[in-house]
């Protein structure tokens, strides 16, 4: 520290400046072209996760598979990821940059909350999540380092759940009822669809055990035909990963509630 | 001038005379053990003077406000780049002050044509299991004064800050003779309010060599209390998440203070 240690910064700036300024979060190569490269290598993926809004506020799931091309690299990966006491990020796409775009998020806005002395707003905790992604944007041109996360977090000043998803570069779209992402997004879209639409009540009607439920038949369904998006391992007790968002904060289900349910009423 | 080391050691003299004269106004502040973790506590008329530096880690500060900032903004910058580059576990209040704030503070103290921090502060870092409590207080000089805490016997359950050496070391008396573990936040509160009281009324008072006297602490209560606003913070040891931190608003206070 030099006797004037944050005097060149200014005291809005934020958590992702200064991480580069001491050269921990290294800068996103120059977008440049596609052609430009080589083929990007085979990178580990994370696959399905799903989020959608139930009766108490936003249920948030994720298989636990990560693969790079048609090898399985890991089957424990957790996608569904805390970043403060009623925000949830999920993740699909590259896990190396994710994992780092989530610690970067969840130190951010403690950082912001002790210099500040205030929270952040919940468009500001959206709009640095957004941020994030543009600043990969040189990876994802080089086809290196590709994240689509989900956002979920309860606006305690409206009293009401909020879910986002985002695009590779970072657009971020408000989501009325449902969002999916990675490999199996494509079956779970519809199943979601199908469910709000006909099925015997729309997903906001849904008590938890319900919403539960239909997350692990929606994600065993997109197992089904996506050999990217894990199945459940029940001698390994490997489970898909179910946390809600809602006024109390977030509440993750616990391996036997889940064990039962998949039990009972799953298979 | 400051070639000669006389002069320059003259100069240091003034300069700390200078401080000294600038901080003697300062509110005290006291932090104690308590069952459950650390309560920072104070009386204030104008801004917030205790804060929330990292997990574990709170920051209470008397003196200038711009310096106060200064170093509240460095302590935070310095917690979250290691919490985020290694992990929150490797940040430590030992290391903050050792390596980090005490040499930038010396230097600034001692480099006579640049301006020195006009602050005192008082650190507080609840340990993590079984592990004590560490109270640090940190001078304008770059000295430190602490509990012992984790790195040494912990001899006292206890820090204070306040304007002058007289009035912590009367406030220092009163509470090496409380008993603080195992006691509950409300006792806490009363304890911290009575340290507080004995160092406000000693601020002005350097002749003095004993406790004040209970007529006059209960006279000075009631108009404290009357004008001014309480803060507090408690360091919760065993907090369902990492961060530990929480404030207390002067209307929860009162409620604790006067219930029965």
């Amino acid at each position: 520290m030099d006797a004037s240690p944050v005097a060149g910064a200014a005291a809005s700036e934020d958590f992702a400046g200064m991480l580069r300024r001491h050269g921990l979060y290294p800068p996103s190569p120059a977008a440049t072209g596609f052609a430009a490269h080589t083929p990007a290598p085979e990178q580990t993926q994370a696959t399905t996760i799903l989020a959608f809004k139930f009766a108490d506020g936003v249920l948030v799931a994720g298989d636990r598979r990560a693969t790079a091309g048609n090898l399985v690299v890991y089957d424990r990966a957790d996608k569904v990821l805390e970043i403060d006491s009623h925000s949830l990020m999920a993740i699909a796409g590259v896990p190396a940059t994710a994992w780092e775009m989530a610690r970067v998020l969840e130190h951010s806005f403690q950082f912001y909350r002790r210099s500040q002395l205030q929270e952040m707003s919940h468009e500001g905790k959206v709009r640095a999540l957004s941020k994030l992604l543009r600043d990969n944007l040189g990876f994802v041109m080089q086809g290196v380092g590709v994240v689509v996360p989900l956002f979920a977090t309860f606006d305690t000043d409206a009293d009401a759940a909020r879910l986002y998803f985002y695009d590779a570069m970072g657009a971020q779209f408000e989501a009325a009822d449902y969002a999916a992402s990675g490999s199996g997004s494509g079956s779970v879209r519809s199943i979601l669809h199908y469910e709000n639409t006909w099925g015997k009540k729309p997903l906001r009607k849904m008590k938890e055990p319900e919403a539960v439920l239909l997350a692990l038949r929606t994600l065993d369904t997109a197992a089904e035909t996506d050999t990217a998006t894990g199945g459940v391992d029940r001698r390994g007790r490997v489970y898909p990963i179910v946390k809600t968002v809602t006024r109390r904060g977030i509440a993750t289900l616990s391996e036997k509630q889940l064990a039962r349910m998949f039990k009972e009423k799953v298979s | 001038m400051t070639e000669e080391p006389y002069r320059w050691v003259e100069a240091i003299a003034n300069r700390r005379e200078y401080i000294e004269h600038q901080l003697a106004g300062g509110s005290p502040i006291a932090a104690v053990t308590y069952r459950d973790g650390v309560l920072l506590f104070t009386l204030g008329r104008e801004r917030q003077k205790l804060f929330e530096i990292y997990d574990r880690i709170a920051m209470g500060g008397i003196g200038h406000p711009g310096d106060l900032e200064r170093l509240r903004m460095s302590s935070i910058e310095l917690t979250s780049t290691e919490g985020f580059a290694r992990s929150p576990h490797d940040v430590s209040l030992r290391r903050l002050a050792n390596y980090s704030l005490s040499p930038a503070l010396k230097a600034a103290f001692e480099q006579i044509y640049g301006p020195p921090y006009l602050t005192r502060l008082l650190f507080a870092e609840v340990g993590r299991g079984d592990a004590p409590n560490l109270f640090l207080r940190l001078e304008y000089d770059g000295s430190i004064h602490t509990n012992g805490g984790p790195f040494a016997r912990e001899f006292e359950q206890f820090g204070v800050v306040s304007g002058t050496a007289l009035s912590t070391s009367l406030m220092e008396r009163y509470l090496r003779e409380q008993k603080l573990e195992d006691t509950t936040l409300k006792h806490a509160i009363g304890v911290a309010l009575h340290a507080w009281l004995i160092g406000h009324l000693t601020l002005t008072d350097d002749s003095r060599e004993d406790l004040p006297t209970h007529t006059e602490l209960a006279r000075h209560r009631e108009e404290q209390l009357a004008s001014a606003t309480l803060e507090a913070a408690i360091l919760e040891r065993a907090s369902p998440t990492p961060m530990t931190w929480r404030p207390l608003t002067d209307t929860a206070i009162r409620a604790l203070l006067y219930e029965e």
